[in-house]
């Protein structure tokens, strides 16, 4: 995929909008974040490199709204024995690419680099890898169609993911 | 200190086991010698090496092997281990080869594991090395396979495989009749979740029907929330009909355990937390024409959750989802999460497998972590020498026995009981 080149404002745009999204997930508020996301919105973590499709191969996560709303509920229910434990997240995004531009609506792909720092349960643990965002524009700001994860350890053996990278 | 026969024996008593069974690095060590290596261990599934020369890798207990199909298209289960100074042969988890060829001198072998071939073998002139000789080729394990599911054991006097699965074998049957072609494939690949737990605490969750209520309350009640916001004519979420029944009463889970010899047993039978899922029209179609109505019936209404070969495999006949487990330390497992494909089904079904894995058993679902938080704090917990005792009364004294099975109330504890009286059966034969 070949990089757009965009203005200086466009392109602070779409960064402090990625911002934005790792901000929520640092803390983690997934109220918010959740609005970030437009009602077909989709989180795709998938479990191979160069995964093709949701459908035919088993991924770490693929939610859509439903399990989304589950999620956003169940990670501050107090029976859920895996969330007793206080989350703390670091998210540094950086090599903020656009791929692909829609000069009518504003859409657009995004790619970046991030590096997490996850604490939980006494751990912490680093994941590493590449987002992709496809961003609806209002005019105004936007909302995530899809946002695909690609951690770059993601077909090895891994532990509790206790919450969205 | 080291286990005399006595010792270990006493560790299982008819009610209760010792916590040195989760808790003592000697004991694993011991399980691995005594009871993995005597008994049939899940290695794959036939079509995970379909052509020649494909393979997958793994370990048995502690030993590296290897499945790999040969030229004449026999499945064999080998020693991962050059003949030569035992480096491994092949060290990535699959992969297809025309041979195997060592990557330190060279020696090279055939896909059945035969030495084929020694670099600059003049310098063994005068010597008493000899290529030929069988223990310089790569050594087979015994190896055996029900509808494509392949087990292999380390132990000559084993009985056979089918034997060994007794009635449990039917769940496995069951979960290849329901491929409107009668077979299944190993499909969407795996996912590897680390559990810092002992492997008896995984298997032995298994069956308990005393936990979803209560581990999985959080998840099941957040999906019903969820769901009382939408309008009431929404339409049907598979999501839904594959998280809720996780919060059935206890009557419902009372169905039944049945138990064999060697540790295996399933719950359900006329129902499980499977039983209501929506049957996929097409799907019905197939079915119906592959076998009449009356044998597809009989076959969907075999309804079981989870049925354990022990100690190392458990499947889901109604999801097509299996887990498998790899032990690694007394306090460190690593459980895989397959899906199959059932053949001359539509797409729709394994979809739906690999949602129910997605959502249940992946390191990011909201119920595998909250088992895993049990086992572990359990693990934590039995550190405690407060009590050197974990009880397993529920129902003792009420199942029913038959010849070949054990049969209990759901509720019941005879999966546990049936458990440690086959390890135990295991760990007092001489090694
Ligand atoms: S160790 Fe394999 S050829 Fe020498
Ligand atoms: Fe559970």
């Amino acid at each position: 995929m070949g990089v757009v080149a965009i203005s200086a404002n466009k392109q602070e745009e779409i960064e402090r909008f990625l911002y934005l999204e790792a901000s929520y997930l640092d803390r983690p508020d997934l109220d918010n974040w959740i609005d970030l996301y437009t009602d077909e919105g989709t989180y795709w973590m998938p479990a191979i490199p160069d995964q093709k499709d949701p459908d035919n191969h088993i991924s770490l996560f693929y939610d859509d709204r439903v399990i989304m709303e589950v999620r956003r509920r169940n990670f501050v229910h107090s029976a859920a024995a895996s969330k007793d434990y206080d989350v703390r997240a670091s998210h540094i995004i950086s090599n903020i690419q656009v791929t692909d531009m829609d000069e009518e609506t504003g859409d657009c792909t995004v790619t970046s680099n991030f590096h997490c720092w996850l604490y939980y349960n006494d751990k912490q643990t680093p994941y590493a890898g590449r987002y992709t965002h496809e961003l609806i524009s209002d005019g105004l700001s936007y909302k995530i169609q899809s946002k695909r994860v690609d951690i770059i350890n993601c077909d090895a053996t891994l532990n509790t993911i206790i919450i969205y990278i | 200190m080291s286990y005399t026969q006595k010792e270990i024996i006493d560790l299982v008593r008819p009610t209760k086991v010792h916590r040195k069974v989760y808790t003592d690095p000697e004991v694993f060590d011991l399980e691995m010698e005594r009871l993995w290596a005597k008994t049939w261990i899940y290695i794959g599934h036939e079509s995970q090496v379909q052509d020649k020369g494909s393979y997958i890798t793994l370990n048995y207990g502690k030993v590296p092997v290897v499945m790999v199909r040969d030229t004449d298209m026999e499945v064999h289960v080998l020693h991962n281990r050059c003949g030569h100074k035992g480096v491994k042969l092949v060290d990535k988890a699959c992969g297809k080869i025309p041979a195997f060829r060592c990557c330190y001198h060279g020696w090279r072998y055939r896909l059945d594991g035969k030495l084929l071939g020694v670099p600059y073998m003049e310098s063994y002139e005068d010597t008493a090395f000899n290529k030929e000789d069988p223990q310089y080729s790569m050594q087979k394990l015994r190896s055996d396979s029900v509808r494509g599911f392949v087990f292999a054991t380390m132990n000559a006097d084993a009985p056979d495989l089918r034997t060994w699965m007794g009635g449990a074998a039917d769940v496995m049957e069951n979960l290849c009749d329901r491929a409107p072609d009668g077979e299944v494939e190993a499909a969407g690949g795996v996912l590897r979740y680390e559990h810092e737990c002992n492997w008896k605490m995984f298997i032995e969750n298994l069956n308990d029907m005393m936990h979803p209520m209560v581990v999985h309350r959080s998840v099941v009640e957040c999906a019903r929330d969820y769901i009382k916001t939408l309008p009431p004519d929404s339409p049907r979420l598979d999501e839904a009909e594959i998280l809720l029944p996780f919060g059935a009463s206890y009557e419902v889970m009372n169905d039944s355990i049945t138990g064999f010899k060697y540790g295996h047993h399933y719950d359900g039978g006329k129902t499980s937390i499977h039983a209501d899922y929506t049957l996929d029209p097409e799907y019905a179609a197939a079915m119906k024409s592959a076998y009449g109505e009356a044998r597809m019936n009989e076959i969907l209404s075999f309804n079981t959750h989870n049925t354990l070969y022990y100690p190392s495999l458990t499947i889901k006949s109604a999801i097509q989802n299996i887990r498998v487990v790899r032990p690694i330390a007394y306090n460190k497992t690593i459980i895989e999460t397959w899906s199959f494909r059932l053949k001359g089904a539509p797409d729709s079904m394994l979809k739906k497998t690999l949602l129910y894995s997605r959502l249940i058993n992946s390191n990011g679902s909201m119920v595998g972590p909250d088992d895993l938080t049990a086992y572990f704090r359990a693990q934590q917990g039995l550190e405690s020498e407060a009590s050197d005792w974990i009880e397993m009364h529920r129902h003792f004294g009420k199942d029913e026995v038959l010849t070949d099975r054990v049969i209990g109330k759901g509720t019941s504890d005879l999966d546990v009981r049936t458990q440690y009286t086959a390890w135990r059966e295991y760990m007092t034969v001489a090694a």
